[in-house]
C-alpha cells in the first residue's frame, strides 16, 4: 500500500487530481467515457446481432469494427490506469473496484472467444452462429452491464474520495 | 433576437410556441393527409410530430429556467406557476410518446410498402391527447401573469408552501430523497448512452467506409435500438433535472447539450428520409452528402456526451 501511496503522490498524479486544467481530471475522465461508449457500443452491437436482433444485418463484415473496439479499449486501459494512479489508495481499498475489474477481465476473455468462433470464416460468407456463441454473446452483454454498473457505483459505495 | 434568447423567461415564451402552434399544425396536416389518403403528406405530418417533440425538450426545460427568473416577482403567482409546470410535464410526456410512435411509423415505412393497420391510428390517438394537454398547459401558462392574480398574490407563507407542491417537484423530491435513485438513474444513463453510440457508430462508420460489405438497409434496422437508448436517457435525464434544478438551469454546458440534442434529432431525419442513403448497397461507397451527414452525427452525439460530461467542470453542477 505504501507503494500506491507513493504513486498517488507523484507529480503527475497530483497534477491529474488537483490541476484546474480541463485536460487534467476532466479530460482524462472524458476520454474514459468516450472509450466506454465505443467499446460497449460496438460490443453490444455485435452481441445483439448474434442473439438474433436485426437478422438481416450481415454478421461476418461486422469484424471490421473490431480494430476500433480494441483501440478504444487501449484508450480506456490507459486512461483507467491514470485515474487509478491519481486515487490509488482509495480505489484499491474499494471492493467495488475489483468487481469492476473482474467484469472487464471476463468481458475481454468472452469477446476473444466470441470473435474466434464467429469470425473465423471468410468475410464474404455468413458467419456461423452456434448456441455456444449466443450464450457467450449474452455473457458479454451481462459483463459490460456489470462493468458499467460497478464503475458508476465507484462514486457511491465503499471508500469514496470525492474524485 | 439575441436578447430574447439570453433571458430564459423570454426564451421560454419564444420556444413554447413551437410545441403549441407547431403541434397544432402537424396534427391538422396529419388529419387532412389521412382523410385524403395522401401518403407523402402523412409522412410530412409524422416528420413534424417528431421535430416538434424534439424541440419540445428544449421548451419544457426552458420553462424551469424562466421560473427561476420570475419567481421572486410579486406579480407572479407561485400557485399558477406550479399548476402550469405540472400541466406542461403531462403534456410533454404525451408529446414525447407521440414523437416516438411517429418516428417508429416513419422508420417502418421505409422498410415495408404498407404499415400495420394500427400504427397510424395510434399516432393520431397520442397526438390528439398530447394536443389537448398542451393547450391546457398553454392556457395555464397564460394565467401566470394575469392582472387579477397580481393583486391577490403577495409572497405569503401560504404561497411558499404552494411553491413546494406539485407533481414535478414531488418527483424531484423522490429522486433526491432516496439515496439509491440517483446512482441507479446514472447507471441507466450510461447504459443508454452506450446503446445510442452502438447505433451512431455502426451506422455512421459504415457510411464513412468501415465494413462496406454491409448495405445501408441492414444497418438501418439498428435505429430503434439507438432510439431506445435515447429514450432511456431522456427519462433518466429528466429525473436528474427535476431533482437538481439549480445545477442545470444556470449551467452553460447544459444549454449547449440541449442544443446539440435538438440538432442531433434533426440530423437523424437525413438517415430516415434521404433516398440516396437508402440506395447504398453492399460494397457501395457512400455519396459525399451522406458522409457529411454521418460525420456530423458522430460530432453532434460526441458533443452531447462532451457537454454532459462537462456539466460539473465547465458549468456549476455538483
Amino acid at each position: 500500500m505504501e507503494f500506491f501511496a507513493y504513486l498517488e503522490q507523484t507529480g503527475f498524479s497530483t497534477w491529474v487530481r488537483e490541476s484546474r486544467s480541463l485536460f487534467a481530471y476532466p479530460g482524462v475522465l472524458l476520454l474514459h467515457t468516450c472509450g466506454m461508449a465505443v467499446v460497449v457500443g460496438l460490443a453490444a452491437g455485435i452481441d445483439l446481432r448474434i442473439l438474433g436482433f436485426a437478422p438481416a444485418l450481415p454478421l461476418a463484415p461486422m469484424r471490421r469494427f473490431l480494430p476500433l473496439l480494441w483501440v478504444a479499449f487501449g484508450v480506456n486501459a490507459a486512461t483507467g490506469t491514470i485515474l487509478l494512479l491519481a486515487d490509488a489508495t482509495t480505489k484499491l481499498a474499494n471492493p467495488d473496484f475489483f468487481v469492476k475489474m473482474a467484469f472487464i477481465f471476463a468481458a475481454v476473455i468472452v469477446r476473444r472467444s466470441i470473435d474466434t468462433r464467429v469470425f473465423r470464416g471468410p468475410e464474404s460468407e455468413p458467419a456461423p452462429v452456434t448456441s455456444g456463441a449466443k450464450a457467450l454473446a449474452a455473457a458479454s452483454l451481462v459483463c459490460w452491464l456489470g462493468a458499467i454498473t460497478a464503475g458508476r457505483l465507484l462514486a457511491y459505495v465503499g471508500p469514496v474520495s470525492g474524485l | 433576437m439575441f436578447q430574447m434568447l439570453s433571458n430564459p423567461a423570454h426564451a421560454h415564451m419564444w420556444l413554447n410556441h413551437v410545441p403549441t402552434v407547431g403541434f397544432g399544425v402537424a396534427l391538422a396536416l396529419f388529419v387532412v393527409a389521412r382523410l385524403k389518403r395522401h401518403d407523402d403528406l402523412t409522412r410530412a405530418g409524422l416528420v413534424m410530430f417528431f421535430v416538434v417533440a424534439v424541440v419540445a425538450i428544449a421548451a419544457y426545460l426552458s420553462g424551469n429556467a424562466a421560473e427561476a427568473v420570475v419567481q421572486d416577482r410579486s406579480d407572479i403567482s407561485p400557485r399558477a406557476v406550479r399548476a402550469h409546470e405540472d400541466a406542461a410535464l403531462l403534456a410533454f410526456v404525451f408529446m414525447e410518446i407521440t414523437g416516438f410512435v411517429a418516428w417508429l411509423a416513419l422508420w417502418q415505412w421505409r422498410r415495408v410498402p404498407k404499415l400495420d393497420r394500427w400504427q397510424l391510428p395510434v399516432v393520431l390517438l397520442f397526438a390528439v391527447v398530447a394536443f389537448g394537454l398542451m393547450a391546457r398547459a398553454a392556457e395555464m401558462g397564460g394565467e401566470i401573469h394575469h392582472a387579477e392574480i397580481r393583486v391577490a398574490a403577495p409572497a405569503s407563507k401560504e404561497a411558499e408552501a404552494e411553491a413546494a407542491a406539485g407533481t414535478a417537484r414531488a418527483i424531484g423530491m423522490f429522486v433526491s430523497g432516496h439515496p439509491w435513485v440517483w446512482p441507479t438513474a446514472e447507471t441507466l444513463h450510461f447504459i443508454g448512452l452506450s446503446l445510442l453510440f452502438t447505433v451512431v457508430l455502426i451506422v455512421d462508420l459504415r457510411l464513412l467506409g468501415v465494413a462496406r460489405r454491409v448495405p445501408y438497409a441492414a444497418v438501418y434496422q439498428l435505429l430503434p435500438l439507438g432510439m431506445l437508448g435515447f429514450g432511456m436517457n431522456l427519462v433518466t435525464g429528466l429525473l436528474f433535472f427535476m431533482a437538481a434544478l439549480p445545477q442545470y438551469i444556470h449551467n452553460k454546458a447544459f444549454y449547449w447539450k440541449i442544443l446539440f440534442i435538438v440538432f442531433g434529432g434533426i440530423n437523424l431525419l437525413y438517415f430516415m428520409l434521404e433516398d440516396d442513403v437508402w440506395a447504398i448497397g453492399p460494397g457501395d461507397d457512400a455519396p459525399l452528402p451522406s458522409k457529411i451527414a454521418a460525420a456530423s452525427a458522430i460530432f453532434l452525439w460526441a458533443a452531447v456526451l462532451f457537454c454532459g460530461h462537462m456539466l460539473p467542470f465547465i458549468g456549476n453542477a455538483f
